[in-house]
């Protein structure tokens, strides 16, 4: 059954020390580091700062501003979860988990088992929990990180969080999460077709990378960016475009019409088209050496 | 006889090799049954179909009355291919729960009495990363006995152990056997040791069936009767044609039935007996015979 695939998976995981702390921990602990860091230097300098007459006041109301709205900073951060470094760091426990079984032969032992959609569904829901929780730690990192802010700063502590920013929060989040589990797929069906950890981690990536190089050589080719075949090809700006009709507003007023149904059927496209891929291949392979 | 596992005309080609070719067999419920083959007889490839890892070209086989792959039938099976290896930051025990977890067995009550079945008691909570390969197929057989299976694959369960431990691991096999009532099939070099443990045997060659039946059958193919007497010339003429020296002692070649009259005839002839039991043409004879390996010297002996 799935739930003793998932239950099994799960434990498995949860002895993978190294797994748990580089895919959970390290971004979240690095990320308030480096949030504490640049707080005491700019702390430091601040006299100098605020005395500096092209200040752009954006940035002088940042620092001088009294309250530190805790709803609106975790509205923010939960925008930019699926940023790079989550995703590469998620990745690693993802990869280690879809190809595990192909480094430790251990598939062997285990599909005999369970079905093999089972199995590979398993790791699946594994890595949707994975990803989810190092949303969560990412999510703590920005409170300690703010808490640090208000401290260093004097800012007082407000919460914040209306039925429209409650909904930004959840649709960010939802939307961060589809778009790791996105790359988490992509890894899957790399580390089936190949067999091996390193594709599980780096094919996803050099996917994510080649997105950000589509639109110019397609605009060269006269196809615009909210093309049909430009929205497909890059799910990273359908996400975009979800994300700005999420956050409304300008952003949200400023999308071309039919813009996010293409979104839509870009990210469930690179979504769904791996996992199938992913299914299909593993339930015909050979899991032997030769 | 119910067979736990049929395989008719199973053949797989890798590339241009034959791995097995049209294979037929029937392994019958309950006992232990080797398989034995030089290197690249089939063995492993039969046994990967058998559990689903690899499919066939050509052929079907059913395993526990149901097809290869059918995860009901499957899971009435437990096995061990090769040396089996796990992810190195389970202990022992956590591979077993792991395992059990993956099989739909949510207790862990059972865990300890396999571990302490297959002398892991001690290294229950060490990391498996540092065992032995002896200890990895302790595991491995823990492993395969976690789901309480009614039939058990294992491939090479001796390999890389030392005698004292193959010598554990056989009395696990016949244990399981006899008293547990499972159906062990394994596959092994050891010759000496699958005629020991074994009640039947196949004997694959080139992918095929070369030789099938019961291990006391096959080797009583030949069997004579081993006198060490004195003195050698009254044993010889009293058995006439039918005797021959070897060595110190007599080899009479006579079924089983006239033994102990021969054994009267000789000691009312005046012969004196120090030892008389029965010889046979062992496995690995027949097993070099049948699929004309070549035969070391130092192997060859009368059993």
């Amino acid at each position: 059954m799935l739930v003793d695939a998932i239950r099994a998976e799960g434990f498995r995981l949860s002895k993978n020390k190294t797994a748990l702390f580089w895919s959970l921990a390290f971004v979240p602990i690095i990320s308030v580091a480096i949030g504490a860091l640049t707080n005491f230097v700019l702390k430091g300098s601040e006299t100098k700062l605020l005395g500096d007459t092209k200040m752009p006041p954006e940035v002088r109301e940042a620092l001088t501003r009294g309250t530190l709205d805790m709803g609106e900073a975790l509205v923010q951060a939960a925008a930019g979860l699926a940023n790079p470094l989550v995703l590469l760091f998620v990745l690693i426990g993802a990869a280690t988990l879809y190809a595990g079984d192909y480094r430790w032969e251990t598939w062997r032992l285990i599909s005999a088992r369970n079905s093999r959609v089972n199995l590979l569904l398993a790791k699946l829901a594994v890595v949707a929990v994975l990803a989810l929780a190092a949303m969560g730690f990412m999510l703590v990192a920005s409170v300690i990180e703010n808490l640090i802010k208000a401290a260093v700063f004097d800012r007082t502590l407000a919460f914040s969080l209306t039925g429209e920013m409650a909904g930004h929060f959840l649709g960010f989040v939802g939307l961060s999460w589809l778009r790791i589990l996105q790359f988490a797929m992509m890894g899957m069906l790399a580390a089936v077709v190949t067999r091996s950890l390193l594709a599980a981690l780096f094919v996803p990536l050099v996917f994510g990378i080649a997105q950000f190089f589509t639109p110019n050589p397609l605009m060269q080719m006269g196809v615009m960016p909210d093309a049909w075949l430009a929205v497909l090809l890059n799910p990273g700006a359908a996400t975009d475009a979800i994300q700005a009709a999420i956050a409304g507003g300008e952003r949200a007023a400023a999308l071309p019409d039919g813009l996010l149904l293409k979104a839509w059927v870009s990210v469930g496209l690179w979504t769904l088209v791996p996992l199938a891929g992913a299914l299909a291949w593993f339930r015909r392979q050979d899991l032997s050496k030769e | 006889m119910t067979a736990v596992i049929e395989a008719r005309g199973l053949t797989k080609t890798y590339g241009t090799v034959r791995a097995l070719d049209g294979l037929d067999l029937s392994i019958p419920r309950g006992g232990v049954y080797g398989v034995l083959g030089p290197n690249g007889a089939g063995k492993s490839t039969l046994f990967r179909i058998l559990l689903g890892l690899i499919r066939p070209t050509d052929g079907t086989a059913t395993i526990m009355n149901g097809p290869v792959g059918d995860i009901a039938h499957m899971r009435l099976t437990g096995s061990m291919i090769e040396t089996p290896r796990y992810p190195p930051y389970l202990t022992a025990r956590q591979v077993l729960r792991w395992l059990a977890l993956e099989h739909g067995i949510a207790g862990t009550a059972d865990i300890p009495y396999w571990l302490e079945r297959v002398g892991l008691s001690e290294a229950a909570d060490r990391k498996v990363r540092g065992f032995s390969v002896g200890m990895m197929q302790r595991l491995g057989v823990a492993a395969a006995l976690i789901s309480k299976p009614e039939l058990i694959i294992l491939d090479e369960p001796t390999s890389g152990m030392d005698p004292p431990g193959i010598q554990e691991m056989r009395a696990l096999i016949r244990s399981l056997a006899n008293d547990d009532g499972l159906t062990v099939v394994l596959a092994s070099h050891q010759l000496l040791e699958v005629q020991r443990v074994c009640d039947r045997v196949a004997i694959l060659n080139k992918g095929k069936l070369v030789r099938e039946g019961a291990v006391s059958e096959l080797t009583a193919v030949g069997e004579r009767l081993r006198l060490s007497a004195g003195p050698v010339d009254q044993v010889l003429a009293v058995l006439g044609a039918r005797g021959v020296r070897d060595g110190d002692a007599v080899l009479a070649d006579i079924p089983r039935t006239e033994g102990p009259a021969l054994i009267r005839a000789l000691v009312e002839a005046g012969v004196e007996i120090s030892e008389a039991r029965w010889v046979g043409t062992d496995l690995e004879a027949i097993f070099f015979t049948e699929t004309g390996a070549v035969q070391a010297p130092e192997t060859i002996h009368a059993g």
